[in-house]
């Protein structure tokens, strides 16, 4: 679980682009939208095809979108869940 | 009478205000090159390494213009106008689109934000709050009377500041030509908005 989450936040830096992050700097618990990272709306869309490219998971329903990319642990969590 | 108040030049590893160079860098490449500038100007300001290299250059020309010419910011948000102009769009980011889709990938958010080449536009009105009228053309070559005339027009009505620019960057080529027209000739550069004058401005550094 922690290589998936390491492996995630430098995807996460790669996809967004987020060059003043490292993966230290992103907390296993931190929020990834509002105060946390300060991700926007195009950044969850991205999001949503980081999980498809890299992990084969399709994220079809919106709702499950904000609890899904609450933070690194939701993320790493969904994809132990749903990796085909 | 209206001034071009301050100008610059942007090239692979350069930047010339007002015809003095005033950055210089050792990149080997555009993006590096965009890069390192911003670094260097101390700016804080994440959303710049999301932005395609055509918005990425006018954030950066725009930068220093305010630096140089500051007095610009004490105008009312809707009183100062954007224009730009280039003569392929955003073909570049148009291609990377196409690319990040191409081989069975999702297409990518993020890059088809900047497949309209106006988000340039946007990207710097919401970082100053520029609201006034913009416009972006795409055009064979600089043309200096569509600038002058335009901002002749604009400047006699609701704008008192004009932030204009013509952009060339394509996959290996970076070099862009920003300018502020304004009512008062702040910088005391005594360059009338002239058609002649602008072609000179825009032929040299």
């Amino acid at each position: 679980m922690e290589a998936l989450k390491t492996k995630l936040k430098q995807q996460i830096i790669e996809q967004l682009n987020l060059e003043d992050f490292s993966v230290a700097d992103i907390k296993d618990d931190m929020p990834l939208f509002g105060e946390g990272l300060g991700l926007d709306s195009i950044d969850a869309l991205e999001l949503i095809v980081l999980l498809e490219n890299n992990y084969n998971i399709k994220l079809t329903n919106p709702e499950e979108g904000k609890s899904v990319f609450n933070s690194v642990n939701s993320m790493a969590e969904y994809i132990v869940k749903n990796r085909p | 009478m209206n001034y071009i108040t301050t100008y610059c030049h942007i090239a692979l590893n350069n930047c010339y205000v007002n015809g003095k160079l005033t950055h210089s860098f050792n990149s080997n490449s555009i993006d590096d090159f965009t890069k390192e500038f911003y670094k260097s100007l101390i700016l804080e300001y994440p959303k710049f390494h999301k932005m395609d290299r055509l918005a990425k250059t006018a954030f950066l020309g725009t930068e220093v213009l305010k630096k140089e010419c500051p007095e610009i910011l004490n105008y009312k948000d809707d009183e100062i106008a954007i224009l730009f102009s280039n003569n392929n769009s955003s073909a570049l980011t148009d291609v990377n689109f196409q690319t990040s889709y191409q081989n069975g990938g999702v297409p990518s958010p993020s890059l088809f934000v900047y497949t309209l080449p106006n988000i340039l536009i946007g990207e710097i009105a919401i970082r100053n709050k520029w609201y006034g009228e913009n416009m972006f053309t795409v055009a064979e070559h600089f043309d200096a009377e569509y600038f002058v005339n335009y901002c002749n027009v604009l400047l006699h009505k609701n704008a008192a500041a004009a932030l204009c620019g013509w952009l060339t960057i394509d996959d290996n080529k970076i070099e862009a030509f920003l300018f502020f027209v304004t009512k008062k000739d702040f910088n005391e550069l005594n360059l009338p908005l002239e058609s002649k004058q602008l072609i000179e401005l825009y032929t040299k550094n």
